[in-house]
């Protein structure tokens, strides 16, 4: 190979301009399948009106569909489901992803184990989860069966089916895969924390409270801004778990605008409906990561 | 190879893996055999295996057709019809329920049948009150489904304790209340009743509430939903008075799998489901289990149809001859009844119903009797509108929730479902002049 005669200049000079697109063109081409097209889809039919049973009045239809979404009362009630539970579960997940890791970043006996704990439920799928929770919650085998047994609340107790309680049910259920997302990611960050800070601020007589205060929450605030960021997002579009764990329900009380725009989709067809949803999500989405991101002075210098 | 052509290559390469992906032939020939695709609607363990047993003696009989067996579950059957219908990608023959038959009619998927079928050898063997069910559910504007199997509802009670209580089977809905407030122990998470309040609550509400109210029609003549009448609201307010009463709290979310687990925990003594649930019941519970047919209210009762399983052809296909020769096999005497006996439902093909199973069948042979006398007041559901998935399953199911939540009358219920019926029967009627 070392042997062969260079290839001519002018071909080389071309090939060597091309060569960059031809490395990049597989990228390109997946983005195109699986992120662009489908984005586009989804804008294309939120202008139609798209039933699949109803192929007769398939047509572009503007913005009807956007009108529509105002005046119905199922978008508003789980959108403001949909806030509620982001608001819940990021708040939550954080404070106890933030104490379970200054927990596991001390030193004990046992420590390793303890970390692998914490975070195993991470590794556990949403759906699995949900198995695991709705056995507890059973009601003729779960913890309430038990505790009903022993006289503490009523034999039969849902907790999933009522409206009630069904909330913080999900919600406990959901923190339980959550925290450790938190937990690992702030743990990293408190092991970047330089130790001459915190000898610094025990030398200048600090105690517990202020060096956390003071050296470890400013250390941990890009990683804890976008934990939250990344939290939001995903908890907002989270489907898998209220899907299987309530499908929404007691009468409304669960369902979320992803899992409503889910339910359009699979019971009634209405492809076109769902598809303004979406878009609409996506716009809610796109324009709070910003106006968090402004306001939280995400990646700037202290 | 140089380097520009060494990744240009990878990347075509890369296409081709995409594209790979998106073919797939419905059917073929080779060496003069012709190959059939033929989806079930239905699979599962108990089912598929019957499947692979009459597609062997079909073949055997037919040594030119190869039949290719895909099961699709029936909770995903309408999205992989709806997805292969957009992508050309349908099978030969498939399993349709009545309940999709509009939907697929709709998007002009399926070949009639009616020529195929007057000059079958089964003319005249299959019950005819399935066949107006399968014409009924498409619109009435022919037949695309060879109707298979027939199915009804069904309450099945624990007749073992219902004897221990000096009880026998309700044959009204007040006597079927009684009972369950006589069987109902709260302190021993024992439950009367249980309520579907989860997925398809909204067609068993309405079935239990033209069992009770009698009335024999889903539209009045000038086209107004029935569902309103005070008689079915009357029926809806009863149900909902026994939620909590009579019937376990988790009631509310819950669907056919838990009501049946319950029922099969000692929890329930009566669970009101259809023939499907046969196999499952007797299975878990022998000779404890009996099953009486929906109660009727103080005018007598309807039955509402329950959709009727059977088999189309899709208008793609290119085999539809050897497709049917297929389909006449499953509905033939002998297969027809093989099947039916195993899942423990209403055979169509009527020269079944002299078979020495059926006859001792108990509530098989009642729900079929009931279903083909003609003294049965049927009552076909609007399955043809193409919003029925919606009024009874989006908008119902949730509402049904805030009627045993005491959010909603049962009143207010009726109604939002009866004017959205309304509507679409306008809508619907507008567009078939």
């Amino acid at each position: 190979m070392a042997l062969a005669a260079p290839p001519p200049a002018r071909g080389h000079g071309l090939r060597r301009a091309l060569a960059p697109y031809a490395l990049i063109s597989p990228t390109l081409l997946l983005l195109a399948t699986f992120l662009l097209f489908p984005v586009g889809s989804v804008l294309y039919y939120a202008l139609q009106h798209h039933v699949v049973n109803e192929p007769y009045d398939d047509a572009f239809v503007g913005l009807a569909n956007f009108r529509q979404m105002f005046g119905d009362e199922q978008f508003w009630s789980s959108l403001a489901f949909s806030a509620k539970w982001v608001f819940a579960e990021v708040m939550l997940q954080l404070l106890l992803g933030l104490a379970l890791a200054l927990i596991v970043n001390e030193t004990f006996v046992g420590r390793a184990v303890a970390r692998a704990l914490v975070f195993s439920p991470w590794a556990v799928s949403g759906v699995l989860t949900t198995s695991i929770w709705m056995l507890l919650y059973n009601p003729a085998t779960g913890v309430f069966h038990y505790l009903a047994e022993l006289g503490v609340g009523n034999a039969g107790t849902s907790v999933l089916g009522n409206p009630d309680t069904v909330f913080s049910a999900a919600v406990v259920a959901e923190l339980w895969r959550g925290v450790p997302f938190f937990a690992i990611l702030i743990l990293a960050d408190l092991q970047s924390v330089p130790k001459e800070l915190y000898e610094a601020a025990s030398m200048d007589g600090a105690g517990r409270v202020r060096t956390f205060l003071h050296v470890t929450l400013p250390h941990l605030r890009d990683a804890i801004v976008l934990a939250t960021l990344l939290r939001s997002v995903w908890e907002f579009n989270n489907v898998d778990l209220l899907y299987t764990l309530t499908n929404g329900g007691p009468a409304g009380a669960t369902t979320s605008l992803p899992l409503y725009v889910a339910q359009l989709a699979r019971k009634s067809y209405d492809f076109g409906y769902g598809s303004a949803l979406t878009t609409a999500a996506f716009v809610i989405l796109l324009f709070c990561s910003v106006l968090y991101l402004r306001l939280s002075k995400f990646g700037r210098e202290k | 190879m140089s380097r520009t052509l060494r990744t240009t290559a990878a990347a075509l390469a890369a296409l081709g893996l995409l594209t790979a992906c998106g073919s797939s032939g419905s059917s073929s020939d080779s060496g003069g055999k012709t190959t059939i695709t033929f989806w079930d609607n239905n699979a599962g363990p108990a089912r598929t295996p019957l499947y692979q047993k009459l597609i062997a003696d079909f073949e055997k009989a037919n040594p030119t057709i190869t039949v290719k067996y895909v099961g699709v579950t029936s909770a995903e059957v309408a999205e992989k019809y709806n997805t292969a219908i957009a992508s050309n990608s349908t099978p030969d023959v498939g399993g349709v329920t009545t309940a999709l038959l509009a939907s697929l009619t709709a998007q002009k998927a399926l070949d009639p049948l009616d020529e195929r079928y007057a000059k079958s050898a089964l003319n005249g063997k299959i019950a005819a009150n399935f066949l107006e069910i399968s014409k009924s559910a498409s619109g009435g504007k022919g037949l695309f489904q060879l109707p298979s199997s027939g199915n009804q509802d069904v309450i099945w009670y624990r007749a073992d304790k219902f004897k221990e209580a000096g009880l026998s089977a309700p044959k009204t809905w007040d006597e079927l209340f009684a009972a369950a407030a006589k069987l109902t122990d709260k302190g021993k998470n024992q439950y009367g009743f249980t309520i579907r309040g989860g997925a398809g609550s909204g067609f068993q509400v309405l079935s239990e509430a033209y069992a009770y109210s009698g009335l024999t029609t889903m539209f009045d003549a000038a086209g107004k939903s029935t569902v309103d009448d005070p008689k079915n609201v009357a029926l809806i307010e009863k149900i909902a008075a026994q939620y909590k009463a009579t019937t376990p709290e988790a009631d509310v979310s819950n669907a056919y799998p838990q009501m049946l687990a319950q029922f099969q925990a000692n929890q329930v003594m009566m669970v009101h489901h259809n023939l499907g649930s046969t196999r499952d019941v007797k299975t878990a519970l022998g000779d404890k289990v009996a099953g009486f047919l929906l109660p009727a209210g103080p005018d007598g009762t309807s039955v509402l149809a329950n959709p009727v399983d059977g088999f189309s052809l899709f208008k793609n296909s290119k085999h539809k001859d050897a497709a049917w020769k297929f389909v006449e096999f499953l509905d033939s005497h002998e297969a027809n009844s093989y099947w039916n006996q195993n899942v423990g439902q209403i055979p169509a093909n009527t020269e079944a119903y002299a078979d020495e199973w059926y006859t001792t069948s108990g509530i098989t042979k009642q729900a079929g009797d009931s279903l083909n006398s003609p003294t049965t007041k049927l009552v076909q559901p609007p399955v043809y509108l193409p919003q029925y998935s919606k009024i009874t399953k989006t908008d119902a199911e949730p509402n049904f929730q805030k009627v045993l939540l005491g959010k909603t009358s049962a009143a207010d219920f009726a109604k939002s479902v009866a004017d959205a019926f309304t509507k679409a029967q306008a809508d619907y009627q507008a567009k078939n002049k």
